[in-house]
């Protein structure tokens, strides 16, 4: 029953993984900026669905679209305001990866001494779990987590498929020049990435925050896990980096079977250590020298 | 003309602000600002912010006592590298610490340099041995768990215990002094989950503890950490009381819905008891607007020591330096301070009544009182 109940934990957090690290690699894909502030954005959502939940008493969905709109808004300042000048010096993806950081710092800081430094959680009858069999207990937000992860990515699967932007978006990964030989803009549709990334962050975010709690620091661990999902998944497949967050959802989860709890978070870097020696590609991504 | 003029006015002002700061006392904190436990370094240095400000409003000192805080991040690296600062660079001669692992890792750095470093929050039983230059003011988690075991076992009737412990000095210490003293009771420690410092998910922790099937949990973690794991652990079905040491006062564990009914030791503080508690007590409600906790007098009480020690030394005339501090400290012995009489035993700890408080939404209260361990 333990491995049924741990299999049952993994897929629950392997969906919130899986949401944040399909944001990033939207982002890493087609515009080839490793915005590790995508944690940065994961907190601003994870707060302000909190704060605007918990503290002014919003409906849950005002909370979710307060949330969204700050975070889509701050992706979109970051490309405009931080990446496109440092890329427009020729700035070295080392720089990039720089301002990212401190900006990840920085949004750290600027919540702790807004929201304050402690820790802080949204109390939803959804995320009790209760007894389903002897020895299980399910949440009702495991399966509003799997659910809400499902619905995102139909949803996105159809906008990048079915809609000229999202089209554009898929070759902008695969060819900027291409792109511009066609009429289009590459920075608007960078911007139309960091928008539709970071607004993926929000539903993990809040799931986060009534699940297991929240604290200023929260979007550096989330970060790791997005980067290790897009690197198993596959560098520049969604469809990868989703499989791989709810991988290292299910294997930190599952490590706990027969391994001490110190070793659940070890699990998911030995994962991307063996994929990294022995499939650097990801299970998904185009092999290294594919064009 | 006029640009020396306005240049020697500026060097006048440089000079004059650099004369008052050299004028002025300085002692140092190397507490986390930043970091999942800035909770705690923002509790600790207010606290000790209001002793400097009734020191000075008092003046017991000749000069203006200043505090100077480095960012520890409850890293030992950092702890280190802020700790060369205040010795080196501020050259204080009396810094407060707190954690477990960063007081082991500084406290060389302070016996090397004569600098005295108090500890006012963490609580691993090796901080007894750091040297003479190492002060405790908070009983170590050594005496809370010996004050708790008979308690849970003796007179709540919990006998089977699971413990949840984050692996650092302080969880260790705590896991070995459980397995030592709950079987002297007729208790036993079912369950010994650690985890990592920086984890934040425990469902499947959770669902371990309930194949233990324990009569109580007790969490042996820190900051954010502790708060998260009570959270999930009711969440995820574990419904057995809880129980944890002093670190379990910080606001944002003891006032967690989840937390509520559960026990934590601190010590015995009656902030009623003299006008120096009423009158830190009402200031920090007046500043805060919220109940004082144990953390609040220790750090209170180490910069009040440092005073009253700095005082003795103005009067005999002999300079305020770590050496004449610890000194100083050995002819004194005893104190008067937040809470009542404190008193050093000669490995730099104290030994202080215990007791026992049940969280209730608030600052907790007490429901065993006045344990008395021997160290």
């Amino acid at each position: 029953m333990l491995l049924l109940q741990l299999l049952i934990n993994g897929l629950q957090l392997g969906a919130i993984y899986a949401l944040t690290a399909v944001g990033f690699a939207l982002i890493f894909g087609s515009t080839r900026i490793f915005h590790v502030a995508h944690g940065a954005a994961f907190t601003l959502a994870a707060y302000l669905f909190w704060w605007s939940f918990t503290k002014l008493h919003w409906h849950w969905l005002a909370a979710l679209v307060l949330a969204a709109a700050v975070v889509i808004a701050f992706g979109v300042a970051m490309e405009r305001w931080i990446y496109r000048p440092i890329q427009r010096h020729e700035g070295a993806f080392f720089t990039v990866f720089i301002a990212a950081f401190g900006m990840q710092i920085v949004v750290q800081n600027a919540v702790g001494t807004v929201f304050g430094r402690g820790f802080e959680t949204v109390t939803v009858a959804l995320s009790r779990a209760v007894p389903v069999a002897t020895g299980l207990y399910v949440a009702p937000v495991a399966a509003v987590a799997i659910g809400t992860a499902i619905v995102c990515f139909i949803a996105l699967a159809w906008f990048l498929t079915r809609t000229h932007i999202g089209t554009a978006l898929r070759a902008l990964s695969d060819n900027p020049d291409l792109v511009r030989v066609f009429g289009l803009d590459p920075a608007r549709l960078a911007q139309v990435a960091f928008a539709l990334g970071s607004a993926l962050v929000v539903p993990g975010a809040a799931l986060t925050a009534a699940t297991q709690g929240i604290n200023p620091n929260i979007g550096a661990h989330i970060m790791l896990i997005s980067l290790a999902a897009t690197i198993v998944g596959g560098i520049g497949s969604l469809t990868g980096a989703a499989c791989g967050g709810l991988l290292l959802g299910l294997a930190e989860s599952l490590a706990l079977w027969k391994l001490d709890a110190q070793w659940s978070e070890g699990v998911t870097f030995v994962i991307l250590f063996v994929f990294i020696i022995f499939r650097p590609a990801g299970f998904l991504g185009r092999p290294l020298g594919a064009k | 003309m006029q640009i020396w003029k306005c240049a020697a006015a500026i060097a006048a002002c440089a000079l004059g602000a650099a004369a008052a700061q050299a004028q002025d006392l300085r002692i140092g904190a190397n507490l986390p600002m930043s970091g999942p436990n800035a909770e705690y370094g923002e509790l600790f240095s207010n606290a000790a912010k209001l002793a400097i400000e009734h020191i000075n409003a008092d003046k017991l000192l000749s000069k203006k006592l200043d505090l100077v805080i480095e960012d520890s991040q409850a890293q030992p690296q950092q702890g280190v590298v802020a700790m060369n600062k205040l010795v080196n660079v501020e050259k204080v001669p009396f810094v407060l610490s707190a954690f477990t692992a960063v007081s082991k890792a500084v406290a060389p750095v302070g016996d090397k340099a004569h600098v005295v470093t108090v500890n006012g929050g963490a609580i691993g039983p090796d901080l007894a041995e750091l040297g003479d230059y190492f002060w405790n003011v908070i009983p170590l988690v050594n005496l809370e768990v010996q004050a708790m075991a008979p308690y849970l076992v003796k007179e709540r009737g919990f006998k089977k215990i699971a413990l949840v412990y984050v692996d650092d000095p302080a969880g260790e210490a705590i896991r070995k002094e459980l397995e030592t003293h709950l079987p002297k009771n007729g208790g036993a420690l079912v369950a010994a989950i650690q985890v990592p410092r920086a984890s934040q998910q425990f469902s499947g922790v959770a669902a371990k503890v309930r194949e233990a099937s324990p009569d109580l949990v007790y969490i042996a973690s820190f900051g954010a950490q502790q708060a998260q794991i009570a959270k999930q652990l009711r969440d995820n079905g574990v419904a057995q009381q809880l129980a944890s040491y002093s670190a379990y006062s910080a606001p944002t564990a003891a006032q967690l819905p989840e937390s509520k009914g559960a026990l934590y030791t601190t010590q015995v503080i009656n902030w009623s008891g003299d006008p120096l508690s009423q009158r830190v007590a009402k200031d920090w409600q007046a500043k805060t607007g919220k109940e004082p906790s144990a953390y609040i007098a220790n750090y209170y009480n180490a910069v009040l020591i440092f005073a009253k020690l700095a005082q003795a030394l103005e009067k005999s005339g002999q300079p305020i330096t770590g050496e004449n501090l610890l000194k100083q400290r050995k002819a004194m012995s005893s104190f008067d301070v937040v809470g009542g009489k404190l008193t050093f035993l000669p490995n730099g700890t104290v030994s202080v009544p215990l007791q026992v408080n049940e969280t209730d939404g608030g600052a907790g209260k007490p429901v065993k009182t006045n344990i008395v361990v021997a160290p």
